[in-house]
């Protein structure tokens, strides 16, 4: 994995970029694509992103970004790119309703406890019930499954907003379509996504995908210092 | 020809075909999900992406590129990976929060027992 800014990956005389390797044209000095495609294994990674995204399109969205969030987003694009590629309906997006399920799971487990924790924490029993017999009065499995929908995702920060300990661990969403709040708020800096990024592609939560070591890291995409 | 264009024919200032394989899932009344779809992925690439799905998945696989455009228009760097480091942080700090009230719970029931106890 070569250093963001290797001269060498550029066009002018180290050969072509991963990017322009793929595309097999001539690598021009400035490439956009050549801090984060290198000659070895970038090709590979580049061309799963212009199958999904395209190469212009990814130019254009790089192109607007500032440079020193670029290497971030082009892991971001790799991974989303991947994810398309091994699930061609859902891409990602099956992993976030997953992930989404797992928060929710866990929020009303949690609810379950604070509010046995609340009968255990009182002074006098209001009945003479053991505590195994109440837990066997109220199974988490009797609670309401919560199936959201793909046609959902729209609003699913909303249970975030309204659970009490999600207010208490998060800020408050931004009104925002999605409620995704800025993304200088979600990672702080470039090497948060440098470390996530194997986590992601390495199949860190990916539920039920096959191993994605298959195809390299997207860590190896982005050059290190 | 389909008399009423689809939304993406629309957008593309073309004629839409009987057989256009966006008109099912981009009715002319939004014009917006065309146009976010496009701007991330392009016209092609989606069409190619669909051809290659088959008809009943179709639907499904619109949302969810339309999901995924919208998450990288409103957040260009990080697009819905963003919601995915976000959703797991938030597991994160639940299972925090679940092992800490598990602790308390068992605390609780052991002082609960033991006053049980004393009482007798």
């Amino acid at each position: 994995m070569s250093s963001s800014g290797n001269p060498s990956s550029s066009g002018g005389g180290g050969g072509p970029c991963g990017a322009c390797k793929f595309l097999r044209r001539k690598c021009v000095a400035g490439c956009i694509f050549a801090p984060y495609f290198d000659f070895e294994q970038g090709a590979a990674h580049f061309a799963a992103v212009h199958k999904v995204f395209g190469a212009s399109n990814v130019s254009k969205l790089l192109l607007h970004i500032p440079e020193h969030k670029r290497p971030d987003a082009v892991v971001s694009i790799c991974f989303e790119a991947q994810a398309r590629l091994r699930d061609p309906i859902y891409g990602c997006v099956s992993h976030i309703v997953s992930l989404q399920q797992q928060v929710v799971s866990l929020q009303t487990e949690l609810s379950y406890l604070q509010a046995h924790l609340a009968t255990l924490e009182l002074p006098q029993p209001m009945a003479p019930v053991s505590s195994s017999g109440s837990l066997q009065a109220l199974s988490i499995t009797d609670l309401p499954t919560i199936s959201p929908s793909l046609y959902d995702l729209s609003s699913f920060f909303e249970p975030v907003m309204s659970s009490t300990w999600a207010m208490q661990q998060q800020p408050r969403p931004s009104d925002h379509v999605f409620g995704v709040p800025s993304s200088s708020s979600i990672i702080g800096g470039g090497g948060e996504i440098q470390a996530l990024a194997p986590e992601f592609i390495h199949g860190g939560q990916m539920p039920a995908q096959p191993s994605l070591g298959t195809s390299g890291s997207a860590s190896t995409v982005i050059k290190r210092e | 020809m389909n008399p009423k264009r689809c939304a993406a024919c629309k957008y593309l200032r073309r004629r839409c075909p009987k057989d256009c394989i966006f008109a099912p899932y981009f009715p002319p009344n939004d014009p917006a999900k065309f146009a976010c779809i496009h701007r991330i992925y392009g016209a092609g690439n989606v069409s190619k992406m669909l051809q290659q799905l088959p008809e009943q998945t179709r639907a499904e696989a619109v949302e969810s590129l339309c999901f995924e455009a919208k998450c990288r228009v409103d957040d260009p760097v990080y697009g819905c990976v963003g919601i995915i480091h976000l959703l797991q942080t938030q597991i994160q700090n639940a299972q925090n929060e679940l092992a800490k009230t598990q602790a308390e719970v068992a605390v609780a029931q052991t002082n609960l027992s033991q006053t049980q106890n004393s009482d007798f």
